[in-house]
């Protein structure tokens, strides 16, 4: 029987506390143990980007982190991307507008890399692309995508 | 799914973690994880015990006298990123840049690319050029290793159980007078990014004024066990200048002095042909002067 394990770390903004099994990947600490379930399972082998979270501000797949290992990290999900609750992020609205959304499932990952590339200040289409290639999207096409990152981009210039 | 393990360990301090392996036999480092959550997932490899290296302090890039030192625990993102890399090291920074996508890249870390030991390992072939050492920790000390001794096999090092690699050493490049150099990093796979290498290739050259080539390092990746150096190709360049027949017969040889093998990636025959076409590109780069 596995051991469990105390973890703290910041939530969305928020200080939080678990007691996990050693074994249990940040995936599930956040959709079983802290109930956001915006971030989704796919392959489960770090080859899809549906599990994308961000990780002291870098996107990583949460199926691949070991919960116990972020200690002490700042974690931002796909619920909170946008701040305080039920706001978006810049890209998140770009996404709405543009239609970049279509199946779903991809999106929380989607929306969690590219936030991170409106970050960056990306403006290499090819750079982008390279960003966001671990991001598997089967309906869009990824041109409404990278139309998306355009605009936050945009958007983020015209403050 | 939890991980089928018992136990993780959390050391706050280098010292503390290697008093960890040491005591604890069967105890796994365990980094960015991107390589061992999903082995020991899938049962292709097994701990009890897991000693998470977040807190180790393994991370940075700095420059020493002899060189520059890469920490074990420094993230493939920060490694292509680097601008010291980019600009010294360039096939190093090709090569973190193409291993899996960017969320894997920001998590990845370079020892642990090493300790995975996969023959496709893509930032290895980018060490081998640049004649990387390896600096390896114990409780009972610390010793270093050139980059090619590491690897036993497919998923395996010499590394003892209780030892961890801690950095890795680029030794510096002393360009003489006139002199250019060349250093590249490529990838063949069905996708250019996520993917694993069906073979990749870096070269490294240093040219002369009159075109002469004063030294050439080569070496692949996923053509053999481990990643290799292909030394007839590289003794038949060295030292000469670079013309049509040179080139020709450099791509005959280096067929020989990789042996690539089938697998579930690709036939040998078409390693043969991927590794001749890459090796191809790259002369024409370093004749292009």
């Amino acid at each position: 029987m596995a051991e469990r394990i105390a973890v703290t770390f910041t939530l969305n903004g928020e200080k939080r506390s678990f007691q996990v099994p050693a074994g249990r990947r940040l995936l599930d600490l956040l959709r079983d143990d802290a109930g956001l379930t915006g971030t989704k399972e796919g392959c489960g082998a770090g080859e899809c980007g549906a599990c994308t979270v961000l990780l002291d501000g870098r996107p990583v797949t949460s199926c691949l982190v070991l919960a116990a290992s972020v200690e002490g990290c700042e974690v931002v999900t796909v619920e909170g991307l946008g701040g305080a609750a039920g706001h978006l992020h810049p890209f998140q609205r770009a996404l709405v507008d543009t239609g970049g959304v279509q199946c779903g499932f991809c999106t929380p990952g989607v929306a969690v890399t590219g936030a991170a590339i409106v970050a960056l200040d990306v403006a290499d289409p090819a750079e982008q692309a390279r960003l966001l290639a671990g991001n598997l999207c089967r309906c869009t096409g990824y041109t409404k995508i990278f139309a998306a990152l355009e605009a936050a981009r945009e958007a983020r210039h015209a403050k | 799914m939890d991980l089928p393990i018992n136990t993780v360990l959390r050391p706050a301090s280098l010292a503390e973690a290697l008093k960890l392996l040491a005591e604890r036999p069967g105890a796994r480092p365990i980094a960015g994880g991107t390589d061992l959550v999903v082995q020991l997932r899938d049962g292709r490899r097994h701990a009890d015990v897991l000693v998470d290296l977040a807190k180790v302090g393994l991370a940075g890039i700095r420059d020493s006298e002899r060189g520059l030192v890469i920490g074990a625990g420094t993230s493939m993102d920060a490694i292509a990123a680097h601008p010291g890399v980019r600009s010294r090291f360039p096939a190093l920074a090709a090569a973190a840049a193409r291993v899996g996508a960017w969320p894997i890249q920001c998590r990845a870390t370079l020892g642990g690319n090493l300790g995975n030991a996969s023959p496709a390992a893509d930032t290895v072939p980018a060490l081998l050029v640049a004649g990387a050492a390896v600096t390896i920790a114990s409780a009972r000390g610390q010793r270093q290793l050139p980059l090619e001794e590491l690897f036993a096999g497919p998923g395996r090092t010499h590394l003892k159980p209780n030892e961890l690699i801690v950095s890795v050493l680029l030794p510096s490049v002393r360009l003489g007078q006139g002199r250019r150099l060349v250093e590249r990093f490529v990838k063949v796979g069905p996708r250019q990014e996520q993917i694993i290498s069906v073979v990749c290739m870096a070269g490294r050259a240093i040219v002369a004024a009159d075109g002469r080539i004063e030294l050439v390092r080569l070496a692949f990746g996923s053509v053999a066990p481990t990643p290799v150096r292909a030394r007839a190709t590289e003794r038949l360049l060295e030292r000469k200048v670079l013309d049509g027949s040179l080139r020709h017969e450099a791509l005959a040889v280096v067929q020989e002095d990789v042996k690539p093998i089938d697998d579930v990636r690709a036939p040998a025959s078409y390693r043969r042909l991927a590794v001749a076409t890459l090796l191809d590109r790259f002369l024409a780069e370093v004749a292009r002067g």
